[in-house]
């Protein structure tokens, strides 16, 4: 049995799909749309997918471990509102100060979505749907009906988003894009390559396993939703210095934009499939297709929200009924050829996933 | 030599149970150790003490002579002690050699891959099998799944490996490569505890054999100086309790025919009659399959081959809806997953299945006449509630068992189906359910009593089916079916000859 086909198994190869199809989909675009690879289009996709990607990666570890946050975009909101308030009050506050308050944040309300979760054992679809509308309603309370408005922040949280690592012609690396990619790598490394990433694997692929080996499954869990708050806190702060001007509805929506990324980007809502690189990836492919569509289409940006969800359906149907496929057509050929040598242990047809 | 693990006077109760009582057995380095016995002789019971799952209420336990406390599984692997379960826990999105050390070596702070393939490699090495310790365990054979579930009980250095079934869902080449792997374990100093179902594969294998009855613990041989005839008398050795006596009945008109049913892969060649106020009994082991004949007829899993003659006419049976409309009602094992619904009153479970019968012009349903109709059953079979509107979680076992009963009943059954009626109730209500039986046989319906307890098929039935892992292996007129013959039968030893003339005669 070839050993690339045996250790590459569909769910191992499901980012190089996502991969391929966000070429397919440029390749597509680019026909239809004049002056469809511009420098400007490139930079545009990139910002705006950063803020959206860190989330993602932090609904990664969520889903992971078979549950979902659905509060990313109050948190987003949140931190961002209050950073921002902060920050126009103190304008001498030091940029590392800032970041750290807003991850600090994050990660406070994602603990409690964490500790009703993991310790308090309520479904997370229910906590988060709570904490949800929680989060937005404090904001509303703290907020005032007022608005953080850009004259009031200092000058370099204003140039944020225009700083560049480097840039080549008019293609520019950004430094909210480098922040977005250094969360990827790490957290694809945390998931690879320490103890606690693989635990995350273990119990969303087979929770009852996981008890029975004596995995701290609780702390695993609540860790998860802290780090998931702690990544939209950062992501709050881009959101501040993307924008400037932040109200009370700030971020809202990011929870479905989250979602979508990461499903869409091959992490399984069974749990113990996906990667950080997955959401990523699932990110650029819906901002590319968002674009492009609005772009060629020329449909109003309302749309946006329909385009997500029918994304969302279409990425979980697919992934149903074409993984299921796949699956069956490596278990079915692998077995002929254990058939046609015998001794060696094989895999059996179909696989489903072991809830 | 020392025994590596030993228990002494262990018991252990649950509820109405004596599930353990007494039991003494020692566990020798590099020894097969058989053990094996009815369902409920209390083998798993047993492997759950050793195992951390179950502290005994009674009796100690001796590692090294030494006596220790199990609390927990952590602290049995800890021992060294591991169980392999008839279905593997495998991680199925981590590779083989994750699966093997996940649970309790994590090479270092930051994975070392290298290193961790390196040592599943040997591990497998050791075991003499072929898989690729980098392939995702989704997709791997249950025969496989079970080497690396071995292979990590090698990584946690075991003293003991308990075995419960491992060859249940194997095929024969499968089996073989696992006894392999086993009597190499075996050669390296372990200690194996195997539980098998199939006594040729227990004679097998095993260096010496310990069989339990009823909780107690009745012999331990070397197997090179005990017979399987001798095993089978030690496993069933017990007198037939008297309240388990069917009364005589008129058997009236044949009511149903199977001749030759079968499902792939579950049953084959299932072929018997069932007269009115006749009870036929169904009796095997665990994996013998009798209760996926009785969803075969009753149209939950229906069948795809033979055929079901009812009442003179041949029906293809393909839904519970069919089946009940014919007259065929199943009652089936698991009250809280397939028979009741817990948190509803007694009275609107009775009434679920035949609502249509309940409703009035508008289709409402009219909550009186349900009432009515659970108090009818509330006297009939005595359901001890202080009224029908009380909630079915309320009730005790016996009683549940008997709303479930009312619920089928209510359907005018000609033929009913009963899988496990008396599992997990106490001794009195037990004997109500034998009563109830009899009570309904003598009513002219024609009933098929699927039960595990031997004692209980035998008093009950007016003939016996034998089934072995899908296949019938006889049936037996009630004159013929001592418990040996039974047993033997549903053991897969060659059955006796008064034993296979009376199949061949029923069948005829």
């Amino acid at each position: 049995m070839s050993t690339l086909r045996r250790r590459f198994q569909p769910d191992q190869i499901r980012e190089w799909i996502t991969l391929l199809l966000i070429v397919l989909v440029l390749l597509f675009f680019g026909t239809q749309i004049d002056n469809y690879f511009s420098p400007r289009f490139f930079n545009r996709i990139s910002t705006s997918v950063a803020i959206i990607a860190v989330v993602a990666v932090g609904q990664t570890l969520v889903f992971l471990t078979e549950n979902f946050d659905l509060s990313v975009g109050s948190v987003v909101g949140f931190t961002a509102y209050f950073v921002g308030q902060q920050l126009s009050g103190n304008n001498d506050m030091a940029p590392g100060m800032a970041v750290l308050m807003a991850v600090g944040i994050g990660a406070l309300l994602g603990s409690v979505n964490g500790l009703l979760v993991a310790y308090g054992r309520v479904p997370s679809i229910i906590v988060t749907l709570g904490t949800l509308a929680i989060y937005r309603t404090i904001l509303v309370e703290y907020s005032d009906a007022q608005t953080v408005l850009t004259a009031n922040l200092p000058e370099w949280i204003l140039n944020l988003p225009r700083a560049n690592i480097f840039s080549l012609g008019d293609l520019d690396l950004r430094l909210m894009v480098g922040v977005m990619i250094v969360v990827v790598i790490a957290a694809q490394l945390m998931l690879k390559y320490l103890p606690y990433g693989r635990r995350l694997y273990a119990i969303g692929s087979n929770a009852e396993a996981a008890r029975n080996a004596g995995f701290p499954s609780q702390r695993i869990v609540f860790l998860a939703f802290v780090l998931c708050g702690s990544l939209a806190g950062l992501a709050g702060f881009m959101f501040l210095a993307r924008f400037g001007n932040i109200t009370v509805v700030a971020g809202l929506g990011i929870e479905l934009a989250s979602i979508a990324a990461v499903v869409v980007g091959g992490v399984s809502n069974l749990g113990g499939i996906g990667t950080a690189v997955g959401a990523l990836l699932g990110a650029i492919l819906i901002d590319v297709l968002e674009n492009s569509l609005i772009r060629w289409l020329e449909i109003s940006e309302f749309w946006r929200d329909a385009l997500l969800g029918l994304l969302i359906l279409l990425a979980v149907a697919a992934d149903k009924v074409i993984m299921t496929r796949l699956r069956n057509l490596w278990a079915q050929r692998s077995e002929l050829e254990v058939g046609s040598d015998g001794g060696e242990l094989g895999t059996q047809e179909g696989g489903g996933h072991v809830a | 030599m020392e025994p590596v693990l030993e228990t002494k006077h262990t018991s252990k109760r649950f509820d109405m149970t004596q599930a353990l009582d007494d039991v003494s057995f020692a566990l020798y380095p590099g020894e097969i150790h058989g053990l094996v016995g009815e369902n409920g002789a209390g083998k798993s019971t047993l492997i759950k003490i050793m195992t951390g799952l179950y502290r005994p209420d009674q009796g100690e336990i001796l590692l090294d002579g030494e006596p220790v406390q199990i609390p927990n599984p952590q602290k049995a692997q800890g021992f060294g002690i591991a169980a392999i379960y008839q279905e593997p826990m495998v991680y199925p999105d981590l590779n083989v050699a994750e699966n093997i050390f996940i649970s309790h070596r994590d090479f270092g702070p930051v994975v070392r891959w290298g290193k961790m393939y390196r040592e599943a490699d040997d591990i497998l090495a050791k075991l003499d099998v072929k898989l690729d310790v980098r392939m995702p365990a989704r997709g791997l054979t249950l025969a496989a799944q079970q080497t690396v579930e071995i292979a990590k009980a090698l990584s946690l250095e075991v003293r003991v490996l308990i075995m419960d079934e491992p060859t249940a869902s194997l095929s024969a080449h499968e089996v073989r490569q696992l006894f392999r792997i086993v009597r190499s374990l075996r050669d390296q100093g372990v200690a194996i505890l195997f539980i098998g179902h199939r006594l040729e594969e227990v004679f097998e294998i095993s260096d010496r054999v310990t069989v339990l009855r009823d909780g107690k613990w009745i012999s331990s041989t070397p197997r090179d100086k005990v017979t399987s005839e001798q095993v089978i008398r030690d496993m069933v050795g017990r007198e037939v309790d008297d309240w388990f006596a069917k009364g005589e009945t008129e058997r009236g008109e044949l009511l149903m025919s199977v001749r030759n049913l079968g499902k792939e892969a579950t049953f084959h060649d299932v072929s018997f009659d069932v007269s009115q106020g006749e009870v036929l009994g169904f009796a095997g082991l665990i994996g013998s399959r009798r209760t996926d004949v009785g969803l075969a007829l009753f149209g939950v899993e229906p069948a795809d081959t033979g055929e079901i003659v009812f009442e003179g006419k041949e029906h293809e049976i393909k839904s519970p809806e069919q089946a009940l409309g014919l007259g065929i009602a199943y009652v089936p094992e698991d009250r809280r997953q397939l028979g009741l619904i817990m948190p509803m009153s007694i009275y609107t479970n009775i009434s679920l299945p035949m609502l249509r019968r309940y409703l009035n012009g508008a289709g409402l349903v009219r909550q009186r006449k349900e009432i009515a109709t659970a108090e009818e059953f509330q006297e009939k079979l005595s359901i001890r509630t202080p009224s029908v509107k009380a909630d079915v979680d309320k009730l005790s076992g016996g009683n549940q068992q008997k709303v479930m009963l009312s619920k089928w009943l209510n359907a005018d059954p000609k033929l009913l189906i009963l899988d496990e009626p008396t599992r997990g109730i106490d001794v009195g209500a037990k004997a109500e359910v034998h009563h109830m039986i009899n009570d309904l046989a003598a009513e002219g319906l024609g009933i098929i009593l699927i039960s595990s307890d031997l004692p209980e098929v035998l008093g009950m039935s007016d003939r016996i089916l034998v089934m072995r892992e899908g296949r019938q292996m006889g049936i037996f007129d009630r004159q013929e079916a001592t418990q040996e013959n039974v047993m033997t039968a549903a053991m897969g030893q060659s059955a006796s000859r008064d034993g296979g003339q009376a199949a061949t005669e029923s069948q005829r």
